[in-house]
């Protein structure tokens, strides 16, 4: 499993491993089944403290993402019942619609009218509906 | 496991007429890292030389692993782990020889787990201490604190004078060979981007006293830049944990320890402003050297401070 952290980010360690394990997941390069390294392993090799680990672990399975087997290990789950639960879905949609308006703002500030973005809205969201399309089709 | 490994109360030293620890508290849970932060001279070497019963505290409660220093130091330095800052060696002596040198000290020495921690972190055996690099002599000094199997470790800026790739293998052998195993670990630092991947916690040390303690994250949670606009600000109240303040034209950047507080007051108010997520080392800064004389007040309003 590859994850890059960038040291002295404004982003906390946790979330940066968190979004990389859950981007992963969700495009589909961790597979549903397939078991993700040790906590220890993990904090080894990423030299991250080992609560913040089992911290991200928690979090993914409470997101429904992954699974934390006892004694077994933390196992990727299938796409179907990887639908957030409520709060943590609710979070994530401020945080993305937050996110949104920056975006949008910035679009705005350069020169870009209100009809640019929605055309680009408009190719991106097609776009990103056919790629979501054909990786649920090779599954 | 819930147990306090370490806890400081109200602890004072003063070197003659210097008082270098003022009202020091401080308390580790079992099986948790703790950095201590602070500029050079701030006290971190003092609170950790109090602790393993070095020099004794003028007031104020210690207790470590249940022991008081002041007490019982021989005993306690037989169950702790301690990296000093400046561990003065003895350079004549190769690594083999100090290991058994070092043995009859401690009780409970592991002489295996000695010549395995030489072997992991490379350390030639019979090459005379002095003629180890930095980074080596680091490791050595970590090993031989490690090779009694302490459930309590003190390291004092053990990163300090490695290079960047020695202190990341430093920093994976701390997470390796103690978090896992279960030890609690105090270290002072101030390498603040690498105390935040490794640490459970944070205590901010700044002019002999404790600023902040907390978890890394939750921290990094409650301490926020809010950026908005001086007539806002000015309708506004103060916020409680303010630590720097500073002035752009009409806006204003402010440093705030109980963000969230403030946040749910500003939006309540109904007015438009900009929260900044803060790095380790920008929160750190803000509580050492912030300053928050620029909040404005409605008498100096058109007052442009510089």
């Amino acid at each position: 499993m590859f994850i890059r952290i960038e040291r002295g980010a404004s982003s906390p360690i946790s979330r940066q491993i968190a979004e990389q394990i859950r981007a992963q997941c969700l495009a589909g390069v961790l597979k549903p089944g397939r078991c993700l390294p040790s906590v220890r392993q993990l904090a080894g090799e990423l030299a991250v403290n080992v609560n913040t680990i089992v911290r991200v672990y928690e979090k993914l399975a409470a997101e429904g993402l992954v699974e934390l087997r006892h004694g077994e290990g933390t196992f990727v789950l299938p796409p179907a019942t990887s639908i957030s639960s409520g709060t943590e879905l609710k979070e994530q949609r401020v945080q993305f619609s937050r996110e949104f308006e920056a975006h949008v703002r910035r679009g705005l500030l350069l020169g870009l009218t209100t009809t640019d973005l929605r055309g680009m809205l408009t190719a991106a969201a097609s776009e990103a509906k056919t790629m979501i399309l054909k990786q649920t089709k090779s599954e | 496991m819930n147990a306090t490994a370490i806890q400081m109360d109200h602890v004072a030293k003063s070197f003659s007429s210097k008082q270098v620890l003022n009202d020091v508290s401080l308390s580790i849970p079992a099986g948790q890292t703790l950095a201590l932060l602070g500029r050079n001279g701030a006290g971190k070497s003092t609170t950790i030389r109090i602790l393993l019963g070095l020099i004794p505290a003028d007031s104020g409660t210690v207790r470590i692993g249940g022991i008081d220093p002041a007490v019982n130091s021989t005993k306690l330095l037989s169950q702790v782990g301690y990296l000093a800052e400046d561990q003065s060696m003895y350079p004549w002596m190769t690594p083999m020889e100090l290991c058994r040198f070092l043995a009859p000290f401690y009780p409970t020495w592991d002489m295996a787990l000695a010549h395995d921690y030489l072997e992991r972190f490379e350390i030639p055996r019979s090459t005379k201490i002095s003629r180890l690099s930095k980074g080596q002599s680091v490791k050595l000094g970590l090993g031989l604190a490690l090779a009694h199997r302490p459930g309590i470790v003190v390291l004092d800026d053990p990163a300090m004078g490695l290079d960047p790739i020695a202190r990341k293998e430093f920093n994976r052998d701390l997470v390796e060979h103690l978090q896992v195993s279960g030890a609690t670990v105090l270290y002072s630092s101030h390498l603040l981007d690498e105390v935040e991947a490794v640490a459970d916690a944070v205590a901010i040390l700044d002019c002999g006293r404790i600023v902040r303690t907390g978890s890394t994250e939750a921290i990094r949670e409650e301490v926020k830049q809010i950026l908005l606009p001086m007539d806002f600000a000015i309708a506004n109240q103060k916020p409680d944990g303010l630590l720097d303040v500073r002035r752009f034209d009409d806006r204003l950047a402010i440093t705030t320890d109980k963000a969230m507080d403030y946040i749910h007051k500003l939006s309540a108010n109904g007015g438009r402003f900009d929260v900044v997520d803060l790095r380790l080392d920008e929160i750190f800064e803000a509580f050492v050297i912030g300053r928050t004389q620029d909040w404005p007040s409605q008498s100096i309003q058109g007052v442009v401070s510089v």
